[in-house]
């Protein structure tokens, strides 16, 4: 297969770490994190875009890593799980989704976590039920998602109107 | 790091929504999934598999794959026949033919999906690209596509030229033609279910590490039951032929030894085994009519007496991402990279991606259910006739499928209700789609269909939906009292109440007034409700009635518990949770007989070298009963071990001790205390033979005791757009009662998870072959799972029934599952009623709510 | 689920995007958001030998108004759609669309005119062009054109785009001074592509003094879901220019609309429902869209 096999060079940060790496074309960031990186926390569940596992934010933004090529993310900053908690110190959506007993088999969880975590870096203005359509591009099959909301309601301030 | 879990109150843990322990690990991606295992020179699996419904395997040409960069091996069905033994099922059911399978196949393929070959390779790309270059030849065969195809006896056999129908039966309760001959009306319904998939998030993977030097065999696993994958990767693999397995044993004496010895102690501890099963008759008759079964059947236990340890696997299953029953198999894929490791001796990856995972990875439901009720005018219940066809696909599941649910069917189909008498009949058809395996309660067609009759029967008589179930439903007054098909119901099946309960929270009785007032205003509302029981674990019988001969085996729930060296307890167990927080529900039983904080245990599980055997694992909503009742018993004689050591070195009498909040003193003079520490030394001192790091061992068993029921009415409303046949849940409600309640957060989390796919099944999931057996849900855009948006709030009302039984937990794992889509149907139902809409099949999209509503026109689809 | 390899070409400019793909042609694909095309190679469906990503032409990430038309370079995604207070005043069907499209992630990344060249027939954003008849600038070594998007979609995922062309920028007409728009598609999920959709852009004449007698003047009607390509509903549009709003005008609107599509089933939807839903939502989103001009005005 000619030369599909070669490598390209692409710089990124991940986690605060600059990363020089050598990858093949065809890799997704997810395999980047989770193969070349050991960041296994960033789930694949799908591979074609649907179910959101494998969310991780590119220059602050939500993005699926497993949409996203390598050699595309070159030059850029990517989060994973890995980076919200501080040593022993949960981030504020990690501490709310222990709280409220957000997941059950957590599989899903990473997604979730980066997709709400953008949520509060962007500073987005949100309704009940405006932050369900928020949290619509991840699937979960664990929960029926009430666990999840109320974590995510309570680490974004929601509280108060019903849950339309 | 030791996660801190900040219990409500140090001093009962049970009963409170106490963190789990599981989160701090899982939510910082710290979780270990099986996907998440790498090794150092780990290779690759993926699968060639048929794009045919059914077809001839003429020819495999592999040459130009092997030729392809990266690839280490590709072994074809042929090859694998040489490996490893056929799938054999163990079920000996009268009526019953169990086809052999091999984990490839090498000359007939059966769905679309039937791996026919395995890529060995560097990467998971590489062996994708490899695949391509495998040139099959198939020479296509008429397929069966569903079950009337089945039915059909002109269609071409799948499994050996014998009929389609492999599991035929019939049982008859009293004296059901008497009873349908004095009914005021006997009214009838075909109903179905379509196929649907579990979908867990992770799919199914499996990592087989062979350690290099020692050549021993690690299989990480993504698996419902360690042991089962264990002894079935070990009594399937390394297929050697009677003579050399004989050769072996004659040199290795110690190996028969080891298994006269093991299988004596087996029988002295269980001395049920030794009387002749109920299965023996059957198992002899299809011994007789298949001769080779019986070989390949013994070929498979000798090679298995005359494996050296070192032969058989240990399996390690960490964290898993959902199951819901489709991990509860060995699968052929399992098999195959197993022995592909074993043969290449290096370590191999499989990851099933979610293509594989929905045309393979295991579907579920897929019933045609005709039932009659006899019932009077008043709708009192008669009896009922029922017959089943399930569809089990091409393969049926290992160790259990399709023949076995169809069994819990027929015993669970009366549910909480008075059903005088009953016949069913079932079959069990063959065709060319993938795996039925077990999903959230896999006989739970009985409620779809017993709950939306009785709605019909309702309607027919002109009587409400709550007065037909009430009137035939069992009272708590009733009680014990055995269902007509065995198993009784005991003073706790407390399903009356729930419906009693449902219906006031409902305000039921002015819902048609409420209907109406809101129908004037354009709005098309409904109001379903249903009712269940669920053994779970059920009575200590329950098997029994299911399956003559199979509670032995799966009855009993052992657990070991640990005092360790360092003061710890562990609580070891052969669950393996997938998502249900084991590790801290059991946590909070041990550390309530123990009276430790939490934080003091750890839950081990999912490790074959260490957990206790048994064959069930996580399943059938059987863990709070039957774990949390064994870690009750198991904990509570570790309390009298340390209690005993305490008195000694308090020199106090051992009803005086008290250990509070891990603290061992005597009664009032806490202060005076002394740590499990302290005790774990003294225990170590007294016994030498201590294994390493552990102070006092109790290990116990436990058959569930009473056992007993979870029950409950689930009520929905719906709001329906007849212009674009949208359906909408404005509220949905749930009364329960699944006795002592462990930890409510996680039990309501079972109860929504189980509804949320429950109102998938209904609105958004299909499993879809079109006539030709094509598969046409292969991806996440194909298959629906709901998201965010379409799963409203749920109400949950728990109610208990007092009881004196200790450790009076019950299942919840199915329950919401099996109800949700009786009631969101009934509801559905009950909104479209003034249209003369009658509903048999729970699934419900857009397009099917607008040609019930006859707002269009119903078009042939080409899908089923 | 893993792509074929494929080489790749990072394009530093413009110029340099469109060499290689002069020099690849049918070999090569533009790799934009890849939200649309990853999952396709991902699954093998699609496996160009080539790939031109324009990811680093981040001058081609503007929105800007000139001669009375909206210009969108081609890297905007459609969440800086979303987000545009230009978009919001000027466009505001497309304002209206951005939301439907996908989920955030994906709009994160997604781009406009990668959705508009990968001509989705069930997307937002070829609909709102048709119903706008935006015009695309599309450019190549050869130089540069612009195609009415009325002339634009072929077929199923297939436009007027030469292999070696590359959609630079699609430009939107300015709304008019008593304008409404309105987007409404049911699909079977929040997020999923739409079953049926249908975008909506009304144009008013003057200022009407009598309630709900608004003469139109101008109508946009995009249809997406119901075939090979995104369809502008031309008898709908005619019936309704001229005449003042009412019930019964949006009814035939409706009607023409239902008469004049032949949409396909899939298994989330037969043809009968396309067809049906179709009206119901043209009766919809012209009611809506008509609000929303009058209420401004
Ligand atoms: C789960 C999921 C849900 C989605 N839901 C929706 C939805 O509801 N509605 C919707 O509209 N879309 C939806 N999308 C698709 C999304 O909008 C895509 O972003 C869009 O269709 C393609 O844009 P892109 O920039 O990602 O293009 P790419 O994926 O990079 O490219 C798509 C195609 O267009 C070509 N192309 C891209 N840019 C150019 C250019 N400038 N010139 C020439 N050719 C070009 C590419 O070669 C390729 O063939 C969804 C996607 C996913 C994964
Ligand atoms: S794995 Fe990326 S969206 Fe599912
Ligand atoms: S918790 Fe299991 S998938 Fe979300």
């Amino acid at each position: 297969m000619n030369s599909t096999n070669s490598r390209i060079a692409v710089a990124i940060t991940v986690n605060g770490t600059a990363h020089e790496l050598q990858v093949p074309a065809r890799q997704t960031l997810a395999e980047c994190v989770r193969e070349e990186l050991g960041l296994t926390g960033t789930h694949l569940g799908c591979e074609h875009g649907v179910c959101g596992a494998c969310t991780v934010l590119v220059d602050g933004q939500a993005a699926r890593s497993c949409l996203v090529l390598t050699v595309q993310a070159d030059g850029a900053t990517i989060e994973t799980v890995e980076s919200l908690a501080n040593d022993d110190t949960l981030h504020a959506v990690q501490q709310a989704m222990v709280d409220n007993h957000g997941f059950q088999c957590a599989f899903c969880a990473p997604g979730f976590l980066m997709t709400i975590k953008a949520l509060i870096d962007n500073q987005a203005v949100l309704t009940k039920a405006t932050l369900r359509e928020e949290l619509s591009g991840n699937l979960c099959r664990c929960t029926g998602y009430a666990s999840i909301l109320a974590g995510a309601e309570a680490v974004l301030g929601l509280t108060g109107e019903s849950n339309a | 790091m030791r996660e801190t879990i900040v219990g409500p109150f140090a001093g009962k843990f049970v009963g409170h929504a106490v963190r789990r322990v599981e989160d701090p690990r899982l939510l910082t991606g710290e979780g270990r999934y099986v996907d998440d295992v790498q090794l150092s020179g780990m290779l690759h699996a993926a699968f060639v598999r048929s794009p045919h419904a059914h077809a001839h395997i003429r020819n495999i040409e592999v040459a130009a794959a092997r030729r392809s960069p990266g690839v280490v091996d590709i072994i074809t069905g042929a090859e694998m026949e040489t490996l490893v033994h056929p799938f054999i099922g163990m079920l000996a059911l009268k009526g019953l033919y169990d086809p052999r399978f091999y984990a490839l196949s090498s000359k007939r393929v059966r769905h679309v999906g039937d791996p026919v070959a395995i890529v060995i390779a560097e990467s998971r790309a590489q062996a994708e690209d490899a695949i391509e270059l495998v040139e099959v030849s198939y020479e296509t065969i008429e397929a069966v596509a569903n079950a009337s195809d089945a039915l059909d006896s002109r269609k071409p056999p799948l499994w050996d030229n014998r009929s389609n129908v492999l599991f035929d039966f019939a049982n008859t309760y009293g004296e059901v033609d008497a009873a349908f001959a004095g009914a005021d009306r006997v009214i009838s319904h075909q109903f179905k279910e379509q196929r649907v998939s579990n979908q867990p998030m992770e799919t199914r993977g499996i990592v087989v590490e062979i350690d290099p030097k020692s050549s021993a065999i690690t299989v990480h696993a993504a698996t419902q039951s360690a042991h089962m994958l264990k002894w079935v990767l070990a009594l399937l693999s390394d297929r050697a032929s009677i003579p050399a397995s004989i050769k072996t044993l004659a040199i290795n004496r110690d190996r028969v030894t080891r298994f006269a010895k093991s299988a004596k102690a087996i029988l002295t501890a269980k001395p049920e085994l030794k009387e002749p099963s109920p299965m023996m008759p059957a198992m002899v008759k299809q011994f007789r009519a298949e001769p080779s079964r019986f070989v390949d059947l013994q070929r498979a236990m000798l090679g298995l007496l005359a494996k050296s340890d070192n032969d058989r696997p240990e399996v390690l299953a960490r964290d898993i991402g959902g199951a819901f029953g489709t991990k509860g198999s060995a699968s052929r894929e399992d098999l195959a990279v197993y022995a592909a490791a074993r043969k290449l001796g290096r370590s191999v990856k499989w990851i099933e991606d979610r293509n594989e995972h929905l045309m393979g990875g295991g579907h579920s439901r897929d019933e045609i259910v005709d039932i009659s009720m006899a019932v009077r005018n008043d709708g009192t219940l008669l009896g009922m006739k029922v017959s089943l066809t399930l569809d089990q696909g091409a393969y049926p599941a290992f160790p259990f499928g399709g023949s076995m649910f169809s069994q819990i069917i027929r015993v669970m189909f009366p549910g909480p209700y008075r059903v005088p008498v009953m016949q069913f009949n079932g079959k069990v058809v063959a065709t060319n789609k993938g795996t039925l395996v077990a999903y959230r309660g896999p006989w739970a067609v009985e409620t779809f269909v017993r709950e939306r009759m009785f709605d019909m029967v309702a309607r027919e008589l002109g009587i409400t939906a709550a007065e037909v179930r009430l009137r035939n439903i069992v009272t708590m007054a009733e009680l014990p009292t055995p269902m007509i098909t065995g198993p009784m119901l005991d003073v706790r099946m407390s399903a009356h109440r729930t419906l009693v309960d449902a219906i006031a929270i409902a305000d039921y009785d002015n819902w048609p007034a409420a209907q109406l007032a809101a129908r004037a205003n354009g709005k098309i509302l409904g109001l379903g409700i249903a009712t269940f029981c669920e053994a779970a674990p059920g009575p200590p019988d329950f098997f029994e009635h299911s399956i003559p001969g199979s509670g032995a085996l799966a009855g009993i729930e052992p657990a070991k518990i640990v005092l360790e060296a360092d003061g710890m307890v562990a609580v070891i167990t052969q669950q393996v949770p997938h998502g249900q927080g084991h590790e801290t529900t059991l946590a909070q039983v041990a550390a309530d007989q123990l009276g430790i904080p939490i934080e003091a245990i750890r839950v081990r599980y999912g490790d074959t070298k260490i957990t206790p055997f048994a064959m069930m694992g996580t399943g059938g909503s059987r863990s709070a009963a039957m774990a949390g009742g064994v870690v009750t018993f198991a904990a509570r004689e570790l309390k009298e071990r340390i209690v005993d050591i305490a008195a000694d070195l308090m020199e106090a009498s051992r009803e005086d001790i008290v250990i509070e909040a891990g603290n061992v003193h005597v009664a009032g003079v806490p202060a005076r205390g002394i740590t499990l520490a302290d005790i774990a030394v003294e225990a170590r001192r007294r016994d030498q033979n201590a294994a390493p790091g552990e102070a006092i061992r109790v290990a116990q068993e436990f058959d569930g005791g009473e056992g007993g029921w979870t029950q409950a009415t689930h009520a929905c409303w719906v709001e329906v757009d007849l212009e674009t046949g949208q359906v909408a849940i404005p509220r949905y409600v749930v009364v329960e009662d699944c006795g002592e309640i462990i930890n409510p957060a996680i039990v309501d989390g079972q109860i929504r998870g189980g509804i949320a796919q429950g109102i998938g099944q209904v609105l958004y999931e299909k499993i879809t072959y079109d006539d030709a057996g094509q598969f046409q849900t292969g991806t996440f855009m194909d298959y629906l799972i709901p998201t965010a948006c379409e799963i409203p709030d749920i109400e949950i009302h728990h109610i208990e029934t007092p009881s004196e039984i200790e450790a009076n937990y019950r299942g919840v794992g199915e329950g919401g599952m099996v109800v949700a889509p009786a009631a969101l149907t009934n509801a559905i139902e009950n909104a479209l009623a003034h249209l003369g809409v009658r509903i048999s099949e729970p699934y419900l999209p857009p397009s099917k709510i607008l040609e019930l509503a006859g707002v269009i026109q119903t078009a042939r689809s080409t899908a089923r | 689920m893993k792509m074929r390899g494929f080489e790749y070409h990072r394009a530093a400019t413009l110029d340099d995007a469109l060499a290689t793909l002069s020099e690849f042609g049918d070999d090569a694909k533009v790799l934009a958001g890849g939200q649309s095309l990853v999952p396709m190679m991902a699954m093998r469906l699609s496996s160009p030998a080539h790939l031109v990503d324009t990811g680093k032409l981040t001058t081609h990430d503007t929105i800007t108004e000139t001669d009375g038309m909206i210009a969108i370079g081609m890297r905007v995604t459609h969440a800086a759609l979303e987000q545009s207070a230009l978009i919001a005043t000027a466009v505001p069907l497309a304002h209206a669309a951005a939301p439907h499209i996908g989920h955030r992630a994906i709009r994160n990344r997604g781009t406009v005119c990668g959705s508009i060249a990968h001509a989705d027939p069930a997307a937002e954003l070829p609909a709102v062009a048709v119903s706008l008849n935006a015009q695309l600038v599309v450019r190549s070594t050869r130089g540069e054109r612009i195609v009415n998007a009325a002339d634009f979609f072929h077929g199923y995922l297939t436009t007027a785009l030469e292999p070696d062309e590359l959609l630079t920028e699609v430009r939107f007409p300015k709304r008019g001074a008593i304008a409404g728009a309105s987007v409404h598609e049911v699909s079977r999920r929040n997020g999923d592509f739409a079953l049926v959709g249908v975008a909506v852009h009304l144009e008013f004449a003057k200022p009407s003094t009598k309630k709900g007698a608004a003469v139109i003047a101008n109508a946009g009607i995009g249809l997406f879901g119901l075939g090979g390509i995104p369809i502008a509903a031309v008898e709908a549009q005619s019936l309704l220019v001229g005449n003042p709003t009412s019930d019964d005008l949006f009814a035939a609107a409706a009607d023409a609309v239902m008469r004049n599509i032949d949409p396909m089933p899939d298994n989330h939807a037969t043809a009968q429902y396309r067809r049906h839903v179709a009206g119901v939502l043209t009766r919809r989103a012209l009611a809506d869209a008509t609000n929303q001009a009058l209420a401004a005005s």
